[in-house]
């Protein structure tokens, strides 16, 4: 570990072509740090048995819902975002750092470029994963899928990320003494840049205190922006970073050179900007406008040979080592990893053509293509680069290869046990949420008939889940065992290369073309010779130039649907009865958003006539406009809560908070028992008045009497609750401060805003001026309405 | 430990099991990794260049113009054929007792009522109507009920300041009046368990109209519902 660096290394980004000799090329010693690989190794190991044992947990709530004790802080709702964080941060994450590490140095000839910022990445990262396993519980959220972390949180990613591990990856690009840039790199330097760019502009919100933001967007446009970050999280956090390491370490463990270098270069720079433009299929049929949709699924279709090419690349460089699979388990891992991404990328376009996402959107189908990504492809290459890289890191011998093979068996049966069931329960819910008879009435009406004949198969789920985490248990045995037999002090071997010229001699591209002497246009001779790649090779010399061109290929591709659909009134037509929440409804909302509720109830319905029925009217874009964040919500393992206002008693509420059993024989729904017996903090509310103040909503008295009319309102609710028969106070908590009220004054607010009679002076429907004044009699009588 | 990483020579022959293809390879090696210099596979290029043709007949076809094509335009036809489907026979009822009277004595309309109250009702009064935070609606009690006209307005306008919802803006007339039917169908039902009895016990529903056989007006079924303040 003694040898550093040399900072003196001249870049290597100069314009090549001179004839200059190499000959003056001093030798420099080196070598690699493989430490920091060791560390990422071991959390890799460490989180992916936390998040699969977390998913394991949280699937075990849905079968029995108060098997935690019914506590607070382990409810599915919030849980449920702390096992996908663990899964594809801390798990994945770790994975691709640990990926990174190794094969940047070996493929740049050059230790990384500062063993500082390498550690500072490693425990940065670290420590934002420990927040976010404790923030999470504790209802600290944004409520984004995959961007819940609360924006403290949130700014630390971004330092760690970029700062440290995008500052240390690109200088050590730099300071390369290996010419040219292995396709492996391409992938890393497209991941870290369009991370940085999702991340940033997903997370645009208003701080109201430490724990709590709003994001800058609202409704239509915070879900474009969520689907975007959260499709293009999978894109460039599960997808490229995995296809740099699979291009790395499978023809590593293969021996075998890589299928075709020109399939690399198009199928890169094709899935790089094609994948961007896909996020909108994540909310087909939603109130996002409906050309955006089109979009969403038009490139979602053109994705599905870009992402084979990646498939192809990984299992046609295998040609004439099958044998050697059938032995080694490194290499059954990798190509059980590449068979599941080939089946989930052809899955994806299916999911997003939009009549097939009309069965299969808010149904397990989703949760079974997830996992079939994310344990197949990330799970299974994590794995095989693991059992690759553990005798090399502990230099010595893999304490058990049986074992090894044991775990590729037990994992993949675990997967298959995983996802067929769950595909099979999203068929069926989706079909029995359509399913009509010939009289025209739905077959199904009562939702909760539709989760209860799902229940055995998400119980074989539970076995799955179960198999999978003790596959990775056994992994952490082999891990420790071989981990008691390395070597008492590591050894580093020093490697010498020669430094990277400034300039650099044009390799002898051939110019001549095979059309060369057959009568052909000068421009099929000269398309002949733009195939061989010449052009291509030229930026793999030329790091910075390769990385502007990445970044332009995202944020161009990015930048073609944003700004429609941020400047295009029409696309969210204003409807003059959406007003403004109450202050007392903008804290119930934040309640909702904090027990996550989200996660398993939409608040988006669908323009189907099976869909209307259930739930009523579909919902209309300019119904969310003062929603920060948005709730659409993408999995409904309750009922659709878009026109929950109104629909049942407050009583009803309060009881089904209480104990769902009570009042849905059958609910799923674990008891919220806990918001009974809290006290809400009225003054607080003005803070959050504030925020929506600030974020374009026109208040203006509320301001200053925001917890005045909370309280007023809050009174309301609860006489209501107790005239219906419900208590007046509960272990100390009067009904009218609990937080349980708030939360029902804001479901009982969800969805009715259509249904109001226009104030007289104003059109009856859409006109092009929002909203802009809310008189006072009118917010008030409409809390005295309820 | 050494094999790998020394200089970019490929890795050695010793290694290898099986065999290694003997296509062009591009010359290009990166701790020991090369690449073969092979063309794409002319199936993925095509169906590549397939899937991007796609786009345009597809926009054209969807987004073009012509009518009918949007999702909100299939919706609406959609729900008319649904509404044609459900009600073509019957046309818009009449929000009025007599026809709440009628149609409790017609069990084949009254599954329609059945599925509205299973949709919507049952969360408080029970799947069997027994009753759970709403009132029981099998015995003789009835709280805001005094007559069975009673419960199309109840359905309307909800009661109990609030404990029962109003479910004019929600629901269809049709479905409305025989959801009313229906309710008043389960009254001298058993259930499975029964909410003790609330308000005050009420005369019999009306019998059976005699049977004249009036056609219920017009079969305009598509003039819908669902107020929506929208555009």
């Amino acid at each position: 570990m003694s040898i550093e660096t040399p900072s003196d290394l001249s870049p290597s980004n100069e314009p090549s072509g001179s004839e200059l000799a190499r000959q003056q090329e001093q030798l420099e010693t080196y070598s690699y740090d493989d430490d920091i690989v060791r560390k990422f190794a071991t959390a890799t190991l460490v989180w992916a048995a936390v998040g699969t044992l977390a998913g394991l947990i949280v699937a075990v709530l849905l079968v029995m819902p108060k098997a935690l004790g019914g506590l607070e802080w382990l409810s599915f709702g919030r849980l449920r975002p702390l096992h996908t964080n663990a899964a594809i941060f801390a798990f994945a994450g770790n994975a691709i750092f640990a990926a990174v590490y190794y094969s940047t140095q070996r493929l740049c000839k050059c230790r990384m470029w500062s063993d500082t910022l390498s550690r500072l990445h490693f425990w940065g990262w670290q420590a934002i994963i420990v927040a976010a396993a404790i923030t999470l519980p504790l209802g600290i959220t944004q409520s984004k899928e995959y961007a819940e972390l609360e924006w403290p949180i949130d700014l630390a990613i971004a330092v760690v990320w970029l700062g440290f591990f995008g500052g240390n990856f690109l200088m050590t690009l730099i300071n390369r003494r290996e010419r040219h840039m292995y396709v492996a790199l391409w992938f890393y330097i497209a991941t870290i840049v369009t991370v940085t760019v999702l991340h940033v502009f997903n997370n645009l919100v208003i701080p109201i205190n430490l724990a709590k933001s709003y994001p800058v967007y609202a409704g239509v446009q915070d879900a474009f922006m969520q689907w975007w970050y959260g499709h293009n999280a999978v894109a460039f956090f599960l997808t490229t970073p995995f296809l740099g390491l699979m291009y790395y370490f499978l023809p590593k463990a293969a021996n075998r050179p890589v299928f075709s270098y020109k399939l690399s270069i198009l199928h890169f720079w094709s899935l790089v900007f094609i994948y961007i433009w896909a996020g909108p299929h994540h909310l087909h049929y939603t109130a996002l406008p409906e050309w955006a949709s089109t979009l969403g699924m038009l490139f979602s279709v053109m994705l599905w040979m870009p992402s084979w090419g990646g498939m192809i690349n990984g299992l046609l460089t295998l040609r004439g080592a099958w044998q050697k699979v059938a032995t080694d388990p490194v290499l059954k891992f990798f190509v059980v990893g590449v068979t599941f991404y080939g089946m989930s990328t052809f899955e994806g376009p299916v999911l997003s053509v939009k009549s097939v996402n009309g069965l299969t959107h808010y149904t397990d189908w989703t949760i079974a293509h997830v996992h079939s990504g994310a344990l197949g492809w990330n799970g299974m290459m994590s794995f095989g680069m693991l059992y690759w890289l553990m005798p090399r890191l502990f230099q010595t011998k893999l304490w058990s290869t049986k074992a090894a093979s044991a775990h590729f068996w037990i994992a993949t049966i675990g997967i298959l046990l995983y996802i067929v069931p769950i595909y099979a329960a999203g068929l069926m819910q989706g079909l029995m949420w359509r399913a009509m008879d010939d009289t025209g009435n739905l077959v199904y009406p009562d939702f909760i008939e539709t989760i209860q004949k799902i229940v055995p198969l998400w119980w074989l789920r539970v076995l799955g889940g179960g198999l999978f985490v003790s596959g990775i248990l056994l992994m952490a045995v082999n891990w420790f065992m071989t981990w008691l037999t390395r070597p008492a002090v590591y050894e580093v071997p020093v490697y010498s290369s020669p430094r990277l010229a400034a300039q650099y001699e044009e390799e002898a591209i051939d110019s001549s073309s095979d059309l060369d002497s057959v009568p052909v246009l000068d421009a099929a001779r000269k398309l002949d010779v733009w195939s061989r790649m010449g052009w291509h090779r030229r930026w793999e010399r030329l790091p910075i130039r390769f990385t502007i061109l990445a970044t332009l290929a995202v944020v161009i591709a990015s930048l073609f649907e944003i700004i429609p659909t941020f400047l295009i009134r029409s696309n969210v037509p204003t409807i003059t009865t959406v007003k403004p929440y109450t202050p007392l409804e903008l804290a119930g909302r934040d309640i909702f958003v904090a027990e996550g509720c989200y996660n398993c109830h939409s608040q988006m319905i669908r323009p189907f006539v099976a869909e209307t029925k259930r739930y009523g009217e579909y919902s209309k874009p300019g119904e969310s406009i003062y929603d920060h964040p948005f709730q659409w919500g993408s999995r409904r393992i309750g009922p659709d809560l878009a026109r929950e206002g109104g629909k049942q008693s407050s009583l009803w509420h309060w009881l089904h908070f209480e104990n769902p059993e009570q009042v849905s024989p059958g609910s799923v729904m674990p008891s919220y028992i806990h918001l009974l017996e809290t006290e809400i903090n009225f003054e607080r509310v003005k803070d959050r008045v504030w925020a929506a103040r600030s974020l374009g909503a026109p208040y203006d008295f509320e301001l200053d009497e925001a917890p005045a009319l909370a309280r007023k309102q809050a009174e309301e609710i609860a006489a209501d609750i107790v005239s219906q028969g419900g208590p007046v106070s509960r272990s100390d908590v009067m009904t009218l401060n609990s937080q349980a009220v708030a939360l029902i004054a804001f479901l009982q607010r969800v969805g009715i805003d259509i249904f109001a009679t226009p104030e007289p002076v104003a059109a009856p429907v859409a006109e092009e001026t929002p909203a802009e004044e809310t008189p006072a009699a009118e917010l008030e009588a409409e809390i005295a309405s309820r | 430990m050494k094999s790998n990483a020394e200089t970019n020579a490929p890795q050695t022959d010793k290694e290898v099991v099986g065999h290694v293809p003997d296509d062009p390879l591009t010359g290009h090696a990166y701790d020991g990794i090369q690449e073969f210099d092979n063309p794409l596979p002319g199936w993925w290029k095509w169906m590549f260049i397939g899937s991007i043709a796609f786009a345009l007949p597809y926009w054209a076809f969807y987004h073009g113009g012509a009518e009918g094509r949007t999702v909100h335009d299939r919706y609406d036809n959609a729900m008319a054929a649904n509404i044609r489907l459900q009600f073509e026979e019957i046309g818009e009822l009449k929000e009025d007792r007599e026809t709440v009277v009628k149609f409790l004595y017609e069990p084949s309309w009254l599954r329609v009522g059945q599925t509205v109250f299973k949709t919507n009702c049952v969360s408080c009064h029970g799947a069997d109507g027994g009753g759970i935070v709403g009132p029981n609606l099998t015995d003789e009690e009835y709280k805001n009920v005094k007559d069975i006209g009673d419960i199309l307005t109840v359905l309307q306008n909800g009661a109990g300041g609030g404990a029962m919802p109003a479910w004019k803006n929600r629901l269809s007339t049709n479905e409305l009046v025989l959801a009313a039917s229906y309710a008043a169908s389960l009254r001298g039902t058993t259930p499975g368990t029964a909410k003790q009895p609330e308000g005050r016990k009420i005369a019999p529903w009306p019998a059976a109209p005699v049977e004249e056989d009036e056609t219920p007006e017009g079969d305009d079924a598509e003039s819908e519902e669902s107020g929506d303040g929208t555009t």
